[in-house]
């Protein structure tokens, strides 16, 4: 693959397509980052907070409702990042040919990947920031924690819109996106550290969920509860896996476009 | 400047695998000027024009359209192209105004300006009245149009219309035609493929005859069928395939069996007396007409295009 230079303008103009699709059914696009989260603290926070009262943390004792929103922030980047990078890049590319549309302007396989790319992690990033803030209004991460944590939301769903991406390349039906789903992300949003610290889980598993990106996002976006002593390690983790992936897809997806 | 944006395929290959879709095509397209690839399906056609724009990338051979040469620089060569592929790409996403004013903002159009490019060309190809439906609403030829529309945002040099009419009815088709010829008076280059016989001839100052990658033979329509077959030819029903036969011998004339009958082209030089031995075999069907360029293919390629 030749790399093809890419402009800003490009960029930004593919980004710009897809956030005029967005506003335009803004409302319903808004409703599952805040559903979702609402759902989900009040089904474990309520409901197992009196259960499990307060959670082991890095020593410390935390209650559980506060150690589960960090991961409902993180699971907000996953899911949006994710299902956009692959259904929604699936569908652009192999059924509406928005992709094929694109490069019959003046624009680069680079810009239009990288206007998708940008895109899903923005999605993302939408959906982690409405998350934390409801998990501020709900008195479970504070505001000025959440505004340091941007630029960790951002990174994850960077990286998990590159995973979605390599998805979107790599299956030839739109069922099979359902195959990383279930055998990665699945167990991703259940065993990283979101519902529960993954000191609980046998050995194996645990080194198993750690080697996972989401468990490093989570981590990290823990920071205000304590961070563990090579945290510059994860975010290291993170970039990596986030440049392999955006790597891959990139590499997949440009023989789909050009022969 | 418009001098200066002369398009030139050199050498033009593509291979997949061991199998060879372009083999050595290099034709050049002037301004205001059109020129088609005709050919059956699987001639290469498409393959061909993803080279000119760029999605194709050749196994041998480049494009130099300009200033720029394809496939490394297409992206610059692409701001001054018009693009209507052969499938159907547009917006389903937005309105039939918005998937202009949207696609306009990728070649740096935007606000007013998009707004008033989007409505002259809605109003060139006679869509200003459902600038609001959705693209789905559009029947096929409609769809055909906006996407013409679309590749004229930017006012381009050069428009590639890659079988723009398939699957429209006739009125569709004329409505295109139209337009196509509005753009050449305009002095835009356009490179149509077609395998319409119909459209090639009415439309194409020049063409490019495509078979299995290769071009067979160019020239004007005109010229194609007066040096390839002749004026006329005449369709027969009911004679022996010999007498036809020893008929073009004599008179070095084209002959070939067709369908359920037969085919033999009339010498311009003194045709009634061909036609006369024709007629004086009583054939059960006989029909006298120009010669056109299905026939300069079948004799070219010997077969028909579809």
């Amino acid at each position: 693959m030749k790399l093809i230079t890419a402009t800003p303008w490009g960029v930004y103009s593919v980004w710009w397509r897809h956030f005029q699709v967005y506003r335009s059914t803004w409302l319903v696009n808004c409703l599952p980052p805040v559903s979702e989260p609402v759902v989900y603290l009040l089904a474990f926070g309520y409901g197992l907070s009196p259960l499990i009262g307060e959670v082991d943390y890095l020593g410390q004792m935390i209650p559980y409702a506060r150690f589960l929103a960090p991961g409902m922030i993180a699971i907000g980047v996953l899911f949006q990042s994710f299902f956009e990078g692959a259904y929604s890049s699936f569908i652009r590319l192999n059924f509406q040919k928005t992709w094929q549309a694109l490069l019959t302007a003046p624009l680069s396989y680079t810009d239009v990947f990288l206007g998708d790319w940008v895109w899903a992690a923005t999605k993302g990033s939408i959906a982690g920031t409405i998350t934390g803030l409801v998990a501020v209004l709900a008195n479970l991460y504070d505001l000025s924690s959440l505004v340091l944590s941007l630029p960790l939301i951002v990174l994850g769903s960077l990286l998990f819109g590159a995973f979605g991406l390599l998805v979107a390349g790599a299956v030839n039906k739109v069922d099979q996106v359902n195959v990383p789903i279930f055998l990665v992300i699945i167990p991703m949003f259940t065993l990283c550290g979101t519902y529960f610290p993954r000191d609980t889980l046998p050995p194996l598993l645990a080194k198993f969920a750690a080697f996972l990106p989401l468990a490093s996002l989570v981590d990290l976006l823990r920071w205000p509860l304590g961070l563990p002593p090579w945290w510059p390690l994860l975010l290291l983790w993170l970039i990596g896996w986030m440049v392999m992936m955006a790597r891959l897809a990139a590499l997949r997806i440009y023989p789909r476009l050009f022969s | 400047m418009s001098d200066a944006l002369n398009l030139k395929a050199y050498d033009l290959w593509k291979t997949y695998g061991d199998e060879a879709v372009v083999q050595g095509i290099s034709f050049s397209l002037a301004p205001g000027e059109i020129v088609g690839l005709l050919g059956p399906n699987g001639a290469g056609k498409t393959t061909t024009v993803g080279m000119l724009f760029g999605t194709v990338i050749p196994t041998k051979g480049f494009v130099q359209f300009g200033p720029w040469q394809l496939p490394g620089q297409g992206q610059l060569a692409r701001a001054q192209m018009g693009i209507v592929t052969q499938e159907d790409n547009l917006d389903p996403d937005f309105t039939v105004f918005k998937n202009l004013t949207h696609f306009a903002h990728h070649y740096r159009i935007t606000g007013a300006a998009a707004r008033q490019r989007a409505g002259e060309l809605l109003a060139l190809v006679n869509l200003e009245h459902r600038a609001e439906a959705q693209v789905d609403e559009l029947s096929g030829g409609m769809k055909r149009k906006l996407v013409l529309a679309r590749a004229l945002l930017n006012r381009p040099k050069i428009v590639f219309l890659d079988e723009p009419t398939t699957g429209l009815d006739p009125d569709a088709r004329q409505d295109f035609w139209r337009l196509v010829q509005h753009l050449k008076a305009s002095g835009c280059g356009i490179l149509l493929t077609t395998h319409y016989m119909d459209e090639a001839q009415r439309l194409c100052d020049r063409l490019l005859l495509l078979q299995q990658g290769k071009v067979i033979d160019e020239g004007t329509p005109t010229d194609l069928v007066a040096r390839v077959i002749g004026r006329e030819v005449a369709e027969i029903e009911g004679v022996e395939a010999q007498i036809l036969q020893d008929l073009a011998a004599r008179y070095e004339t084209w002959y070939r069996a067709f369908g359920s009958g037969h085919l033999i082209s009339l010498p311009d030089r003194d045709p009634e007396v061909v036609w006369g031995a024709i007629a004086a075999h009583h054939p059960s069907r006989l029909l006298r007409r120009p010669a056109n360029l299905e026939d300069v293919f079948l004799r070219l390629t010997g077969s028909v295009l579809e």
